[in-house]
């Protein structure tokens, strides 16, 4: 077998005694990166990048990488912690794993979404391992009209998280599809709402309004609560903390979760763009819309938290598809990544795995062990995080305002964006008080951007026919998967109410 | 200049009465003989990483390993704004010949999205050392095999072609190409590189235009097809691809890397560093970074490029008036 031989060349190459040092620093740091709110694996990436200069280039890549898909392990902590997502591939596991932590499950929570991560992650390095170059043919084949077909899928599942109070909801998302009309009109170049601001042209970033609505948001209403007079407890008031592992119960309800956000978050993440995003609201939606007790869902559902978990660390696997056999890249991160690659002088493009096979599969087999070293170092670590939470509040307060300015002042060292996360803080804190829907913002601040650009490229080529969507092959059939999901949907909501009325 | 006389012999006397233990008060005081006796502060004006942070820590580590510089070298990444914030920073230098930078695309295309304080001009100009250039690629699939045919092809039906950016070299050079070879196309602007290179790759565009860089390996791969290349002289990895001069359609605009002092920085400072700059592009280490970069060797000293920076901007605005992206 091929691959067996292509796999064990890569882990006598990863083995080495120096690349596993390279391994495991490149794991922690990615880590502690992740656990940084705004300081994402891209902004560390291309901070660590000028040192690897004089490296030897695989050992370089196995620590690179390990930053990067490190990153996610940590991304989710402050999501579960603080309620606070650090990157909008993470704001799917604030939906439950921040109730669950209220409810003073956060160890099993924080364990699950370890083990989460490490079986999404592996799944992605073994569909790179077997089927890289059948994912390859997903990546050429997905132009601006397939783009905004899978955006409007994203779009689309937006309403299965707005759950509910729809009008809110709705309110919340057009709110953030209005933050995400400023800057330059792709198209055109004409300013938009930048009012003749530099920092603004390039738009409203995901971090400071993200970490302001959540974060900031978040801990205002703790002070409206008067949380800061109760003396100990974290952000909210905590209830006793139990047990550290999760239960078999938990297990049980997430082993379907496991399977079907690894899967979907690695084909997604072969999509250059929104991959990780996209996939983790989809199987948080699609572990909703199938579940049997979906009303769990928001109140700390165990499934609900594995199955974004899963897709996003899958989905960071999957984004080095494009770039391991296309060199392109998927994502910022990658995009750090592949500037790492043509300064090493090496070639990134579809020829790179067959002329430097030790680099690129070294790098495959460091990902199983990377995989497996960021499991321990996480279970290791949890109890230290668990014990933050439980710091008295007027030690954590302070300290959660610094961590978020810090955060999103290191992005792009902007004093313009700390002011607007500030900005956002305030609205975050009046949302969370009428039940409006910080995640349904800042998610159409993402989406929305996207879904323009694509719509307005794919119409610029097609010189204005809708028709393009239908003509491609894989724009129809993710259009009819988004037709399926959406009937499906009803159908489901139909059965349950009629089961619901039998039953009383 | 009678300042700065009258300030150097101040400074003289001042050293002349003991102080030269404190160099810092000689600040803005350069003359001829003593430039430079100061640190050295280089302005980064994007993040770690990217193109222009890497064409200034190559040139720091040349300037530090002959040592060429004789004080130290201090780089700072100041990104903000597409460079607005770090160049307006270098704007705020005034006469400091210890303050330089390196310039990139948005030198010339930032002040004309947003109101800089600053121009290309405003700065003393020391050399422009090479150019990025775009090669027109297409799909290995599209029935335009070379140049030639693409420019029928694309008098017949209006080609999409697509680029990185609505102001941008990208939309620049196909609108120059298409104005001297008659036809019109449909410019399609991305955000992504990863992202322009596979609505090609899927064939929704038609054609696109790139740094060599970005596409060499799926050119070497024979995913893409090079036509043609918007320098003056076709890099090694592109070999056999035509320039768009050698087809009669000579566009003369290309991306400046180059450097630049502060606005009235001293002649001094400014000759100084065209002579050490001479030096740095004939270390093997540069040819290696000009290699390795895909990037055109295009050398021009001080007012030569001064000029030509001049040229660029009025060029760039004319176009992005007339298609409606500035005003």
């Amino acid at each position: 077998m091929e691959i067996f031989d292509n796999l064990f060349l890569g882990l006598s190459v990863a083995i080495s005694p120096i690349n596993l040092v390279y391994l495991m620093l490149g794991s922690l740091i990615g880590m502690i990166i992740g656990i940084i709110p705004g300081f994402g694996p891209a902004a560390g990436l291309s901070i660590l990048l000028p040192l690897t200069f004089g490296m030897d280039p695989t050992g370089a890549i196995i620590m690179l990488a390990a930053i990067y898909y490190g990153a996610m392990y940590g991304g989710t902590i402050t999501s579960i912690l603080l309620n606070t997502p650090g990157e909008s591939a993470v704001v799917a596991s604030t939906f439950d794993g921040f109730p669950l932590a209220q409810q003073g499950r956060a160890g099993p929570a924080l364990v699950m979404q370890a083990v989460a991560s490490f079986v999404g992650g592996t799944v992605g390095v073994i569909l790179i391992s077997v089927l890289a170059a059948t994912f390859a043919t997903v990546t050429r084949n997905f132009g601006p009209p397939e783009f905004f077909m899978l955006v409007m899928m994203g779009i689309v599942t937006l309403v299965v998280l707005i759950g509910e109070n729809w009008r809110y909801g709705a309110i919340s998302a057009l709110i953030g599809f209005a933050i995400g009309t400023v800057g330059v009109d792709l198209e055109t170049g004409i300013q938009r709402f930048t009012f003749g601001s530099a920092e603004l042209i390039s738009g409203v970033g995901f971090i400071p309004i993200a970490i302001g609505l959540f974060g900031l948001g978040e801990l205002f209403y703790a002070f409206y609560q008067g949380l800061h007079r109760a003396g100990s407890g974290g952000i909210i008031q905590y209830q006793s903390e139990d047990r550290f592992w999760p239960t078999i119960r938990d297990w049980l309800d997430s082993r379907l979760a496991f399977v079907r956000g690894s899967i979907l978050g690695f084909c997604i993440g072969v999509v250059p763009g929104a991959g990780a995003t996209v996939a983790s609201l989809m199987a948080y939606s699609i572990e909703k819309s199938s579940s049997r007790t979906p009303e769990k869902f928001g109140k700390g559902a165990m499934e609900g938290l594995v199955a974004p978990e899963c897709a996003n660390n899958a989905a960071s696997s999957g984004a080095m598809v494009p770039l391991l056999t296309l060199g392109i890249p998927g994502s910022a991160s990658t995009a750090v990544l592949l500037a790492a690659l043509l300064m090493w002088g090496l070639k990134p493009g579809p020829l790179l795995m067959e002329q430097n096979p030790e680099f690129a599969w070294g790098l495959v087999a460091s990902m199983y062990l990377g995989n497996m070293a960021l499991l321990a170092i996480s279970i290791f670590a949890i109890p230290l995080f668990v014990l933050f939470i439980k710091l008295p509040y007027r030690i954590l307060a302070p300290a959660v305002i610094l961590v978020c300015t810090m955060g999103t002042f290191s992005v792009h060292g902007s004093i313009v964006e700390v002011w607007l996360m500030v900005g956002a803080g305030v609205i975050g804190f009046f949302m969370k008080l009428y039940g409006f829907s910080p995640a349904a913002t800042v998610l159409a601040l993402v989406l929305g951007p996207l879904a323009e650009e694509t719509l307005r490229q794919t119409l610029i080529i097609s010189r204005g026919s809708p028709w393009i969507f239908i003509e491609r092959g894989m724009s129809l059939g993710i259009l009819i998967i988004t037709l399926g999901v959406i009937v499906f949907g009803i159908w489901m909501g139909r059965s349950r109410k009629k089961l619901r009325a039998r039953m009383t | 200049m009678r300042l700065h006389k009258t300030i150097s012999v101040a400074a003289r006397a001042l050293a002349l009465a003991g102080a030269v233990l404190i160099p810092t008060l000689s600040s803005g005081a350069a003359t001829a003989d003593n430039y430079p006796s100061e640190r050295l502060n280089w302005t980064i004006a994007f993040g770690p990483g990217g193109g222009n942070d890497i064409m200034s820590r190559t040139i720091i580590s040349i300037l530090e390993k002959y040592k060429l510089y004789p004080g130290e070298i201090v780089a700072q990444n100041r990104s903000g704004g597409s460079g607005a914030v770090g160049w307006g920073y270098l704007f705020n230098q005034k006469g400091n010949p210890y303050h330089i930078s390196s310039t990139s695309g948005s030198f010339i295309t930032t002040p004309l999205k947003a109101k800089t304080p600053w121009t290309p001009t405003s700065f003393v100009p020391v050399a422009l050392l090479a150019a990025d250039d775009l090669v027109l690629v297409v799909n290995k699939t599209s029935k335009i095999k070379d140049f030639d045919q693409f420019i029928k092809e694309a008098k017949a039906t209006p080609l999409a072609i697509g680029g990185m950016g609505a102001v941008n070299v990208d939309f620049i050079v196909p609108t120059l190409l298409a104005e001297k070879a008659g036809f019109k196309f449909d410019y399609v602007s991305f955000n992504k590189q990863g992202e322009l290179t596979t609505a090609l790759l899927s064939s929704a565009l038609d054609a696109m235009v790139a740094n060599p860089g970005d596409v060499a390996g799926l050119l070497e791969s024979g995913d893409l097809r090079a036509l043609g290349f918007s320098g003056t002289k076709t890099p090694d990895s592109l070999k056999g691809v035509p320039t768009f001069g050698e087809k009669g359609f000579e566009l003369g605009i290309s991306m400046p890397r180059g450097v630049v002092l502060p606005p009235d920085a001293p002649k001094e400072a400014q000759e100084w560093w065209i002579a050490t700059m001479k030096k740095v592009v004939e270390k093997p280490e540069w040819a290696e970074y000009v290699k390795k970069h895909e990037l055109t060797e295009t050398v021009l000293w001080g007012d030569e490029f001064g000029k030509f920076l001049g040229t660029s901007q009025d060029e760039f605005a004319r176009i992005l008036k007339a298609s409606g992206a500035i005003k």
